[in-house]
């Protein structure tokens, strides 16, 4: 399996630890991620102009060259989902093939990593690589972007293939009634009293269900739920104490992977007794 | 909070057909006002109209209300009204629709500082550096130095490097970013701007637009 990968600006800085995790798990599973040269940001949700955001993800699907584009973000992921749709306009395409070097042809698909497990490798192929049944249980946190507004891989609604990536690892996917609720991420520098109330919420519910972690799928989401959740805990002067873990960093430690190798020691939140639960 | 009675000369029929001519606003002529999209609204609460009224208020042409609400800026994007609209209208899209528009009225906000500066940024080096983007925030909203601390904890994790990530070749950019000077959005600018100076619209002092977000 190969893909052309698109990493993200978030892996060069917030997100280092998912990036460790990316290639520590993907490497063992003989799944390559060929980077894409020269890659732009997708304009996340800040520019705001339209036509330059499609623009900026056209020229991505156009690097792909002839192989599916695989990305870790799911700000960069529904950029590229986005542009999919809205470049079927033929008007639109030619006048942003006009200012790109290689063309957009619509034959890249975007992928997210999850689905790249989930749906293209199987999950009964990934438990050949379980080595620890995971016995934790885990909230299964998607957030809006994986599965909005394109909902090709999974439910906008009651999304399940990372509760079944879950299961597959031996741990339990605890029932999660905010799983596609928003992190408050987008708005976290502009109106940050917002953007923490909004994750309170998110980890409030996620502490009731008593579960060891939180799964998430993309950097906006951890930065939000584990970097700034000891603001929230002063904020609303609340302890939470929950750790945020990438998919890809549940999946290493089932894979018996060393929690270091996977950023685990990147944290803000400590992950220590979590990763001993686990089993590690 | 107040309402106010809609008087024929505050409806502005070329905002409406403009704004309905947009991807993201072509349906909004079919909205039955069920609200499904208020009641999805993560943040509806701080909003001073919900999408529901927005888009009603798009088909009465109110155009001043429109573009000096908080609610386009408000949103977090997460598209959980859009999924649900039976309508098939993405107020997600709608919101995206207004904020250049809004921008190019002289609306001055937080957020449309940010997206001017993020703009810039990609523009210039194709990438977004976190440190990059808050410093130069920072330059205009002095209240971040509050956030040295946070950026600090993640600097030593080795979360926040301090050197410009940037694309080894960034040529193509300006002629990506040439894209939105022709786009409808700019069509919207000189439409707007024409028709406002005609009118003589009363000027939005930058302070108006800034109250929506809670001190820290």
């Amino acid at each position: 399996m190969k893909y052309s990968y698109y990493p993200g600006c978030a892996q060069h800085g917030t997100a280092v630890d998912y990036r460790m995790s990316v290639e520590a798990v993907f490497r063992r599973l003989g799944i390559e991620l060929e980077e894409i040269k020269n890659w732009n940001c997708c304009g996340a949700l800040h520019v705001d102009d339209m036509t330059t955001r499609v623009a900026l993800s056209a020229r991505t699907l156009a690097a792909g060259k002839g192989l599916d584009v695989a990305t870790p973000c799911n700000l960069c992921y529904s950029n590229l989902m986005r542009a999919n749709t809205a470049l079927e306009d033929t008007s639109l395409k030619n006048r942003v093939n006009g200012a790109l070097a290689s063309k957009y042809d619509g034959d890249a698909k975007p992928k997210h990593l999850l689905e790249v497990i989930v749906k293209d490798m199987g999950l009964p192929k990934l438990s050949e690589h379980v080595k620890h049944q995971l016995k934790i249980k885990a909230v299964p946190y998607y957030g809006c972007l994986l599965t909005r507004p394109e909902n090709k891989f999974d439910s906008p609604e009651n999304p399940k293939s990372l509760d079944n990536l879950i299961l597959a690892l031996g741990a339990e996917p605890v029932k999660y009634y905010y799983k596609t609720k928003c992190c408050g991420g987008p708005i976290l520098i502009t109106n940050e009293g917002l953007a923490l109330e909004l994750a309170k919420d998110l980890l409030v519910m996620a502490k009731e269900t008593g579960a060891d972690c939180m799964v998430v799928t993309c950097p906006m989401c951890h930065l939000q739920l584990d970097a700034k959740q000891k603001a929230v805990e002063a904020k609303f002067n609340i302890k939470i104490d929950m750790p945020i873990i990438y998919f890809t960093q549940l999946m290493g430690l089932a894979m018996g992977i060393a929690p270091k190798e996977l950023g685990l020691d990147k944290h803000l939140v400590p992950t220590d007794k979590f990763i001993a639960k686990a089993g590690r | 909070m107040q309402k106010e009675n809609i008087v024929p000369e505050s409806r502005d029929n070329a905002f409406r057909d403009l704004i309905i001519k947009t991807p993201g606003g072509r349906n909004i002529p079919t909205c039955m006002q069920c609200g499904i999209c208020a009641g999805s609204c993560p943040v509806n609460h701080e909003m001073d109209y919900t999408p529901r009224e927005l888009v009603r208020m798009i088909q009465l042409g109110l155009k001043k209300e429109v573009l000096s609400s908080n609610t386009i800026w408000i949103c977090t994007t997460c598209f959980s009204c859009s999924v649900r609209c039976p309508r098939g209208i993405y107020p997600t899209e709608l919101m995206e629709t207004l904020k250049p528009i809004a921008m190019s009225e002289g609306i001055r906000n937080r957020n449309a500082k940010f997206d001017n500066v993020f703009a810039d940024v990609i523009k210039k080096n194709g990438r977004a550096s976190e440190f990059l983007l808050i410093s130069k925030y920072s330059i205009s909203e002095p209240g971040m130095i509050k956030q040295a601390p946070f950026g600090l904890a993640l600097f030593s994790k080795g979360k926040l490097p301090l050197s410009i990530d940037k694309m080894e070749d960034v040529r193509e950019l300006d002629a990506i970013f040439k894209l939105g000077e022709k786009s409808v959005d700019k069509e919207a600018k000189e439409s707007t701007v024409a028709k406002e100076s005609k009118e003589t619209a009363p000027e939005r002092s930058p302070k108006e637009n800034e109250g929506q977000e809670a001190e820290k």
